[in-house]
């Protein structure tokens, strides 16, 4: 998916590949987060999910 | 792809970005409340046994202050019966203290009537060494006269002899010459008279002092063998006088004479004569003085 330049019209649109790109970013993110989360909540309390 | 999921996309991911960058900050600043939990137990077990050691050294510092008022209470009570006893000692300190200074005064009394006594000893002692210079003075002056009395008085006696040698001769020729007389008178038938003598005779008259018997008897309370003084019980009021002369006997022994020098209305004192060197000799309180023997 690359741009599509549509010659007359003025409006630009965003290839798709791009929202692909913002969503990867934001799975990332959270995946990143939650490894984050998990490895505070084990190394403080020594589990993930349990509560003692 | 339309355009509301696109808009989704970029909204869920600016979501996603925003959400995760609070839950990292929240989990990155929240605290570790496991490390705060053990310290805080380990801060409770250390609690918990620094209250047992305190309750352990509390219950020893009990029974040792109990140990401790009890050893006390002990040696209260001893030293209140040491007290006790140190009061009745210090009581009876103070009577025998007392005791003590009565003696003292006494005794001061005493020392001072015995200076007394002593200076009047003393006076006496004197007196009588005067007096008795001058009795011996007197006695070698009347020794003196003594001597020339017994030279005059051999001197008479011879005198009186060769008189009476002399008177006898006379008798003698008066016998014979009475005797011639009456032979010469006898012829005539006469008798010789009586012849009477020119100087009648004298009667020899003497000076007769009737010895007066005042027979004084008493006993010897006092004795000073260093100043040759003895004191004897009775005095003026007994009829004791000055220079009268006593005898010591004991029992049916004499043991010296005692001439007063100075008199009491109760007692006397004088100064030993004729005092001998043996220890039955010497007088002794209780013997006899009399003025008779």
């Amino acid at each position: 998916m690359s741009p599509v330049l549509k010659s007359g019209s003025k409006k630009v649109t965003a290839a798709d590949n791009l929202y692909t790109v913002v969503l990867a970013v934001a799975f990332f993110v959270v995946l990143a987060t939650s490894v984050f989360v998990a490895y505070q909540c084990y190394s403080q309390y020594g589990t993930i999910f349990k509560i003692q | 792809m339309s355009t509301l999921t696109k808009v989704l996309i970029v909204l869920l991911t600016i979501a996603s970005i925003f959400l995760c960058g609070i839950v990292v900050t929240y989990v990155a600043n929240a605290d570790n409340y496991k490390q705060k939990f053990e310290n805080l137990n380990r801060s409770y077990q250390a609690a918990k046994r620094n209250e047992d050691n305190a309750k352990t050294q509390l219950n020893n510092t009990i029974e040792e202050k109990d140990r401790t008022a009890e050893r006390l209470k002990e040696q209260i009570a001893s030293l209140e019966g040491q007290i006790t006893q140190l009061k009745s000692d210090l009581a009876t300190a103070e009577r025998e203290r007392d005791d003590a200074n009565r003696k003292v005064n006494n005794w001061a009394a005493i020392v001072m009537d015995f200076s007394k006594t002593i200076e009047n000893n003393e006076k006496l002692v004197k007196d009588a060494l005067t007096e008795r210079d001058m009795k011996e003075a007197e006695l070698i002056k009347q020794s003196k006269e003594l001597k020339d009395t017994t030279a005059a008085l051999m001197e008479n006696m011879a005198i009186v002899k060769q008189l009476q040698e002399e008177t006898k001769r006379l008798l003698e020729e008066k016998a014979e010459l009475q005797s011639k007389l009456d032979l010469y008178l006898q012829q005539y038938g006469k008798a010789a008279p009586e012849p009477t003598p020119v100087t009648p005779a004298q009667e020899v008259v003497g000076l007769r002092v009737p010895p007066v018997d005042i027979d004084l008897n008493g006993t010897v309370t006092d004795v000073d063998l260093k100043n040759q003084l003895a004191e004897i019980s009775i005095g003026e009021a007994d009829g004791v006088r000055e220079q009268m002369r006593f005898h010591i006997t004991r029992g049916d022994e004499f043991v010296c004479d005692m001439v007063v020098l100075d008199v009491w209305p109760e007692k006397s004192v004088g100064w030993l004569d004729l005092l001998g060197d043996q220890q039955q000799d010497q007088p002794q309180v209780n013997d006899r003085v009399s003025t008779n023997l």
